[in-house]
Parts: structure tokens; C-alpha cells; sequence
């Protein structure tokens, strides 16, 4: 295998890096796609994100027709042997062929011998990655059967010998002027080759060519329905209507978990998929047919006129397996749109070259990957953060960052540990088999332990983390990378601060009270930026809550993020016991720390599985804004009558940066309103992800990657600053590491949007 | 957004089909009219292959038949290199600005998809709103049922190569002609 060079120009090919099952690969993957694609893969992820926001706004059932499409699935899984059976007596019944190839290998031979069968010298293909998946050019090409991908990105993929590196679109990762030196060394032509459309107009006469002079089309199916037989396919540029209609023999090929029930439960995935893949209405062409078709197929002057054949090959290959998987099951519902990986920061800064493995890239990719192949094959399923921004936009709403953290959980356990995790682990009463994940794992997802020793004596802890010394050894030990700056430690934490008021918060905790809750003092706050937390306090009680303060303990999420999911489900646990009596007693839960509350609202779904604490947490927690909202709302006035913009220590002009869970959750809004309505010039980002993610931009393997994802970020604040725009603005961010984040790349103090409102409190 | 009453979906196909980069023009459907419209937007094709229809009035596709241009049985030779096919569309959908092309009667895939230009005409009444209107069992949907189709929204078109390119293997403009 190729390794990269001490030059900086020296980069891995794709291919040198597309098995990333040891994590040296995916260190040198990220190098390279950093260095080479990332321009292409930014622009071209991030305006199908763009658009696709744009057409889900304007599909006014979008949400139902993820609820419907989620539903045929789960249906169409649960019933998958039957629906096999059923598809497979509908095509022999129309005159095709039917094959279940229980492996990769099995569907290479089979599709072989159909060529073989009829002599083939030339095969065209339109965009499959389930044929990726099997090598299936590789099995074809090896038997001297010349293989012409039609559709333009497969077409410069062959040329190149890559590997896709997105779902929908294979060679995004490529720009118009890379395209036009790759085909410049490969093809000796005179014609000009630079613009988009001389490159089109290149491929498309070479392979117009190929279509009509094939011998077999092969195609993949996006959807079938088992009843009939009837398969859809979804394309731009016409290929695969060529692909089906031209050659005598059409070979489809599709994994198991295409096929649904009937033709008409077809109907909600149309308009679907098109705008979760492309953020399109629709594709140019949409195909809805039960193939063999009736139309005779092509023949040239001087060719045989043929008989139409037809052979649906589908691929088990691992996935009748993932379907007894409680977990990986659900990857079986993906309709491969890709939306996962246009709403994903890391994916949008490397795609999937770096955040892939060799067939399946993205989020999802991981699960995709170790279903069909190894486990260890999911490695770089690292790079999912957990921000889950993916989640709202996935069609079949699949939680993709749960797969990620499961299979994160499995490779800790299949690794060999260390003497030093060992350690760590026991010292910090991690789970039996968590303390097999790595020294870096264990110390991230023990942050409030670690935290907890260190804010005993702050100034000390404080002067160490800013020791070369000390960060040398962090960045060793436990791959802390030491250009980071560390959140200090507070003098006091928010628990021990609101003990030393604890008589006027007694005070305040009067009967007839607006609303009671708790602040749940969260890790995070508790031992970084305490003053978030007494923010809350001096507002909420000023619009009359009775608010009282928790102790601090973890709530799980560190530990879900780095896959230690029984020490996750221990903190789980810890934390609802804690808060349950609270919520008895009639206390809302408010909680600063976004991720935290991620924790409460989505994660314990999964990770405390069955309890009615989950329920109970999920609808008594609060973000600390969206809570003062309800109060003003709940008294009758309003956001002038209780804040006073002129009072504002950092003027009028805001920046304000969101967290990546806040989002998901639906509970950023609240913010942006209420600093509006006080009055603010408020811009705000529309970056999915700092690149901080919690513990992610910390770690010595992602730091030039986090600094990367955040360039978008920065580069927004200083475009909202422009002279011409009105000039600088104050920073507001409301999760702690997107703080951190935007201090180090922009060097000026960061508030939560409470800080400023305790400042500008009327009373 | 709910379903628009019948005279709004038109507008509203028209805006979106135009959006995705067809052309379409409103016209009444006499076969005169029809004809007239037809060898306005193939000006300039020098071969034109006609397919049958079945939605479509049939002395519609007897007029069109005579203009200066048309194969009346094209060989496959001929169907590879002729500048513009025209076929008709068994239903338009308003919210995407998309044609449904049913296959089977002869020569209605090829003219959709071979030639540089496709000329597609759509009966006003037979346009829906959503694309999942026709897998219903009931109207128009009962076409599409039991038929191989493609949904046809805009001209092939593809990003691959960087920037957006229309035209790629299938046609690289389409000319939709709505009959009132």
C-alpha cells in the first residue's frame, strides 16, 4: 500500500486509503481529502443541502411523507421473505429471470454467465453502488467483457480508478478543472476540453456510441414492489432509460432491502427521495417499470434483431443478517438518498473519501459497510460527531448517529485495550467492557471526572493545562492535541456558587412562584463556564420561577459519543434518579448545556430503553431560553417589558451560532425570536456544525479536520461584519464547545445568549 | 401548500415545469393549432419521428403527421441520429412541473429520449397535483397503474462534470405544448 510522502504535495490515492480497518488509513484519508477534494465536496454537499431545505419547505406533508415512507419500510422489512417470494413469482410470471445471490461473489458469477450466455463483448451500466459493493466490473472486466459506466460521474470514477466518495453523487469530490486534466492524461484527443459542457459533450459521444452497440444493459433499481415486479429507477442525465430500452438485456441489480409491497407504495417515495438527494422536485427522469419492456429492443443496421431478456438480481450479501440485527436493522430502511451526507459538517469538509470506506460513504456508511463486509470496515464512522443534524433530514428517519454510536460500542469491545485504558477505566469506574475502548475514549467520556478532580483546585489545574509539559504528555496519553486551548475551570463551580447564595435561593422559593424547576447543573457548566449557569438563575428567578440548583453529575452523552454505551446507560441512570424526585415535586428541568439536553430529548430514547424516566425527563426539560420565553409568555408581557436592549454591555449587533443539537431539537428558534423582538440585530449561522462537536475537535486525529469544518463558520461572522454589512458584532454561541471553538478561531470573548439577557434584566 | 383548484394547477405546472428549464406554451387543441405549434418548436430539426397517441385526439397526430421533415416508419438507424421526437404525455404533475410518459405504444420511449429535442403535448385536464396522485386506483392514476412510465421533468441534464449542464444523453430541450 502507498504511503504518503514527508512532502506536503504528496498525497494517498482514494484508493490507497478506502479500507480505513486500521485507523492510520483513516488519519492519511483525512490528510488527502483535506489537501485535494475538499473545495469540490464543500461546494457541491453543500448546495444540495441548500436546495434540499428549500424543497422541503414547500412539500407541505414533508413530515408525513417521512412517516409514510418509514412505515412501508419497517413493513417491507419485517415481511422481507415473503415480499422475495412474492417478487420473484412476479417477474417469471412477465417472462424475466430472477436470481437471489446470497453473496457478492454468487451475483458477479450469475450476471457473468447471463453475458457470457449471450456472447457479450460490451456491457453499459448505469449508476449502481450496490455493483460497487460487489466489484462487479472487476469480475466482468477480468472475463474480457468491456464495461462502459454511462452515467458522467461513474464514467470519470472508471477513468480515475476511485471509489465513489457520496451516495448520489459518486465524483463530486472532483472539480471541473481536475475532470479536465484527467481526461487530458487518459484520452489522446484534440478535442477542448475545460468548460462543464465540453466535458459533457466529450463523455456523452463516447458513450453514445456504447449504448447502441450493446450487447447487455445493467442497471440498479431504487425501489421495487414485489407484487408486480415493478422496479423504479431515478437518474438526470437519461443513461438508465438508454441502459433499459437500447441493449436486448437488461440485469438489475438491487440489495434485498429494495423491495417493498405494491406498485402503489411507490407513490410517497418519489418526491422523497428527489428532494432528500438533490434537493430537486423531482430528477429529469424518473422510470416506473416492469421490466422485460415491450418496446423491441435496438437494433442497428447490420446487428440481429433480438428477443427482449430481463434478469433481477438481488443481493443478500449480509443483509438478511443486519435484519436480525436489532440495531443495523435499521440501516435496511435507508433508501440511499444521501442526505445524511449533505447535512453533515465532517462530510461536507472531506466527503467520502475520508468519511468512507471502500463502497459506502457518510453517515450512514458505517453501518452500510460493516453489514455487507467487516465490522472494522466501519472504522471511520469515527468521524460521525454525534450532532445530529442528519436526523431531521433523514427520508425514513433512521437515527444515524445511534447506529454510529453502536457500532463505535463494538469496536471498542473487539479491541485488544491497553494497560493504560485499563487503568484509566477502573480509576474512573467505567463498565467492564467499555474499558477495552482506548485511553483517548475513556478519557473523553470521563470528562466530569477528570473535571471534577481538576475544579477541586483550580488555579493549580488551570497553570498545568497551559504547561507545554503537561499538554505533551495529554497529547500522548490520551490524544488531547495540544494546540488546543482547554476550557479553564471556574474559582467556583455553579454548585459550589449556588450553595454560598443558597439563603437567597431559599428566599426566592416562596409559594404562589411563576414556575418551580431545577437547574441541572451539567458537567459541562458546571466545571467550565459556571457563570451560564448563574445567568440562568438571575433570570429565570426574575421572572418569577422558584429555581433551585442539582447536584452535578454526568448524564451519559460523553459516554454515548465515545461508544461506551453501558457506562453511558450508568450515567443514564444516575442522572434521572437524581432529577426524577425533582420532577415529582412539580420542577421543570433546565438544562444550559445543549448536548446535555440532546441526552434527555433523544438519546435516552435508546439508552434507557423501556423506563418511564425517559418519558418524564424528555417532557420536563427545558433549555434555558426557551424556558424564559414560556415564562414572559405565561405573564402577560413582553420581551421589552422585561429586558431593556439599551442596557446592553456588547451594543446591538449580534452574531449568534446555535448549537447542532439546539437545532435538531427545534429549540435554536426561541433564541434567535426573543433577541429580536428585544430589539438585537441578530445574524445567525447556517453552518450545520462548529466542527468542535464536544470532544471531537479536541482530539489530536481531528483537530486539522475540526479547523477545517469551522472555516465556514468563521467565515460567516466575518462576512456579517463587513464594513459595508455595519461592522463587528458580538459573539453569542449556546453550546460550550462551540464556544471554545469560536474563541480559538476568532480570539474574542464568547457569551451564551443568558449571560446577555441577565445583563440587560430590567429589575 | 394544498391542491390548487384545476385552472390555478395549470398555472402552476407551467411555473414549475419552466422552472426545471422546459418550455411551455398553452395552446388550443385543434389539430391546426396543434400542427402549427409542433413545427414552431421543431423549426430548424430537419428529421422528426412522431409517436402515437392515445390521449390525445387522434386527427391531432393525423395533421402533425403531414409536416415537412417526419419519418413516418423509422428505421433504428434513423431513430439514432433524428433531430426531434414528439410524443405525448398521459399526465402532467403541477407541484414538480413534470410530464408522465407512458411506454409500450410504439416509438414513445425512443421519442422521448433519443433525440436533441423532445416536443411532449399535455391535455390541461389531465394535469395532478402531486406525483402520488397516480398511484391511485381511482382517475388518472388508473393509467399509470398498469403502466410502465417515466416521470419527464425538465431536459437531461447533470452536474458531474462541475458546473450544471443540460443536456446530457437524453434530450437537451424539452418543449412542453399544454392544450387548453
Amino acid at each position: 500500500m502507498a504511503s504518503a510522502g514527508t512532502s506536503p504535495n504528496s498525497y494517498d490515492t482514494p484508493r490507497a486509503v478506502a479500507n480505513k480497518s486500521d485507523k492510520r488509513t483513516l488519519a492519511r484519508a483525512i490528510r488527502m481529502a483535506l489537501g485535494i477534494e475538499s473545495v469540490a465536496v464543500r461546494r457541491n454537499t453543500q448546495n444540495f443541502n441548500r436546495n434540499r431545505y428549500l424543497v422541503a419547505a414547500e412539500v407541505d406533508d414533508y413530515n408525513a411523507l417521512k412517516d409514510e415512507a418509514r412505515a412501508i419500510k419497517e413493513r417491507s422489512i419485517s415481511d422481507l421473505p415473503y415480499l422475495v417470494r412474492t417478487l420473484e413469482g412476479a417477474v417469471r410470471a412477465r417472462g424475466g429471470q430472477f436470481y437471489l445471490a446470497a453473496t457478492a461473489a454468487d451475483a458477479c458469477r450469475y450476471i457473468l454467465g447471463v453475458c457470457q450466455a449471450h456472447n457479450a463483448k460490451l456491457v453499459v451500466k448505469g449508476k449502481s453502488i450496490t455493483s460497487e459493493e460487489i466489484r462487479l466490473n472487476h469480475t466482468l472486466e477480468g472475463a474480457g467483457i468491456e464495461v462502459a459506466e454511462s452515467d458522467l460521474a461513474e464514467f470519470i470514477l472508471q477513468v480515475a480508478d476511485e471509489q465513489p466518495s457520496h451516495g448520489v453523487a459518486p465524483a463530486l469530490h472532483y472539480t471541473t478543472e481536475r475532470i479536465a486534466a484527467l481526461f487530458k492524461r487518459k484520452f489522446s484527443t484534440d478535442a477542448k476540453l475545460e468548460t462543464g459542457e465540453e466535458l459533457t459533450k466529450f463523455a456523452r459521444e463516447r458513450l453514445r456510441e456504447k449504448f447502441l452497440h450493446a450487447d447487455v444493459g445493467i442497471t440498479g433499481a431504487n425501489i421495487i414492489a414485489a407484487e408486480t415486479g415493478t422496479i423504479m429507477l431515478v437518474e438526470s442525465e437519461g443513461n438508465i432509460r438508454m441502459t433499459c430500452l437500447l441493449p436486448p438485456v437488461h440485469v438489475a441489480i438491487a440489495g434485498v432491502e429494495k423491495v417493498i409491497p405494491s406498485r402503489q407504495e411507490i407513490g410517497p417515495f418519489i418526491e422523497l427521495l428527489a428532494l432528500s438527494a438533490t434537493g430537486q422536485r423531482l430528477s429529469s427522469y424518473t422510470s416506473i417499470i416492469s421490466p422485460p419492456l415491450d418496446d423491441p429492443p435496438f437494433a442497428l443496421s447490420g446487428r440481429p434483431q433480438k428477443r427482449r431478456e430481463f434478469h433481477l438480481v438481488l443481493i443478500d450479501n449480509g443483509r438478511m443478517k443486519m435484519r436480525q440485527d436489532p440495531v443495523l436493522q435499521e440501516t435496511l430502511y435507508c433508501i440511499r438518498c444521501s442526505a445524511c451526507m449533505n447535512s453533515c459538517a465532517n462530510f461536507q469538509t472531506v466527503g467520502g473519501h475520508a468519511f468512507g470506506g471502500e463502497t459506502y460513504s457518510g453517515g450512514i456508511g458505517g453501518a452500510w459497510e460493516a453489514g455487507t463486509g467487516q465490522l472494522e470496515n466501519a472504522r471511520f464512522s469515527d468521524l460521525c460527531t454525534g450532532c445530529s443534524r442528519c436526523v431531521p433530514n433523514c427520508p425514513v428517519r433512521i437515527d444515524i448517529p445511534w447506529l454510529n454510536e453502536v457500532l463505535r460500542d463494538r469496536l471498542n469491545r473487539a479491541s485488544a485495550g491497553s494497560p493504560l485504558a485499563s487503568l484509566l477505566g477502573l480509576a474512573s469506574m467505567v463498565r467492564g467492557d467499555d474499558r477495552r475502548a482506548s485511553a483517548q475514549k475513556i478519557f473523553f467520556a470521563n470528562y466530569h471526572w477528570y473535571a471534577g478532580w481538576g475544579a477541586r483546585a483550580a488555579g493549580f489545574s488551570n497553570r498545568m493545562a497551559r504547561s507545554p509539559l503537561v499538554r505533551r504528555a495529554m497529547q500522548a496519553l490520551v490524544g488531547v492535541d495540544s494546540r488546543r486551548a482547554l476550557p479553564p475551570f471556574p474559582a467556583r463551580t455553579l454548585v459550589r456558587a449556588a450553595r454560598e447564595a443558597g439563603a437567597h435561593a431559599r428566599a426566592a422559593s416562596s409559594p404562589g412562584r411563576a414556575a418551580k424547576a431545577v437547574l441541572f447543573a451539567d458537567v459541562y457548566t458546571n466545571y467550565g463556564p459556571a457563570e451560564r449557569g448563574l445567568a440562568t438563575l438571575k433570570v429565570l428567578r426574575a421572572l418569577g420561577a422558584d429555581l433551585v440548583v442539582s447536584d452535578a453529575v454526568p448524564e451519559g452523552r460523553a459516554a454515548l459519543s465515545q461508544g461506551m454505551i453501558a457506562t453511558a446507560r450508568k450515567h443514564a441512570r444516575r442522572a434521572a434518579s437524581l432529577l426524577s424526585p425533582y420532577i415529582e415535586e412539580g420542577r421543570d428541568v433546565i438544562v444550559v448545556e445543549p448536548s446535555a439536553l440532546a441526552m434527555f430529548h433523544r438519546d435516552n430514547d435508546h439508552v434507557l430503553v423501556g423506563t418511564e424516566r425517559f418519558e418524564l425527563l424528555r417532557t420536563h426539560t427545558f433549555e434555558p431560553v426557551e424556558y424564559a420565553v414560556r415564562l414572559i409568555a405565561k405573564s402577560g408581557r413582553t420581551a421589552r417589558d422585561v429586558f431593556d436592549v439599551e442596557r446592553s454591555p456588547v451594543g446591538r449587533r449580534l452574531f449568534y451560532h446555535s448549537h447542532c443539537q439546539q437545532k435538531t431539537l427545534g429549540c435554536a428558534a426561541p433564541t434567535e425570536a426573543l433577541l429580536r423582538e428585544i430589539g438585537f440585530d441578530v445574524a445567525t449561522s447556517s453552518v450545520e456544525c462548529c466542527g468542535m462537536a464536544g470532544s471531537f475537535g479536541y482530539k489530536k486525529e481531528y483537530y486539522d479536520l475540526s479547523m477545517a469544518v469551522a472555516a465556514d463558520l468563521f467565515a460567516q461572522v466575518q462576512a456579517t461584519e463587513e464594513p459595508a454589512a455595519g461592522g463587528p458584532r458580538a459573539l453569542l454561541a449556546s453550546g460550550t464547545s462551540c464556544t471554545e471553538q469560536l474563541q480559538a478561531g476568532l480570539g474574542r470573548p464568547v457569551l451564551h445568549p443568558i449571560e446577555l439577557l441577565a445583563a440587560i434584566l430590567k429589575v | 401548500m394544498a391542491a390548487p383548484a384545476p385552472s390555478s394547477l395549470i398555472d402552476l405546472f407551467v411555473t414549475r415545469a419552466t422552472d426545471a428549464a422546459a418550455r411551455v406554451e398553452r395552446i388550443p387543441r385543434s389539430p391546426a393549432d396543434v400542427r402549427a405549434a409542433i413545427a414552431r418548436a421543431t423549426e430548424g430539426a430537419r428529421t422528426l419521428v412522431i409517436a402515437s397517441g392515445e390521449f390525445v385526439p387522434a386527427d391531432v397526430f393525423v395533421a402533425a403527421r403531414s409536416l415537412p421533415g417526419v419519418i413516418a416508419r423509422p428505421s433504428d438507424d434513423q431513430l439514432a441520429t433524428a433531430d426531434a421526437g414528439v410524443t405525448e404525455a398521459f399526465a402532467g404533475v403541477a407541484r414538480t412541473g413534470s410530464i408522465c410518459i407512458a411506454m409500450g405504444p410504439p416509438l414513445r420511449a425512443a421519442a422521448s429520449l433519443l433525440m436533441p429535442l423532445h416536443v411532449a403535448l399535455l391535455p390541461a385536464e389531465r394535469i395532478v397535483f402531486r406525483p402520488r396522485e397516480l398511484f391511485e386506483l381511482q382517475g388518472i392514476g388508473e393509467e399509470a397503474v398498469r403502466r410502465n412510465l417515466v416521470f419527464v421533468t425538465g431536459p437531461s441534464a447533470t452536474a458531474d462534470m462541475g458546473p450544471l449542464v443540460r443536456g446530457v444523453h437524453g434530450p437537451h430541450r424539452l418543449h412542453i405544448l399544454v392544450l387548453e
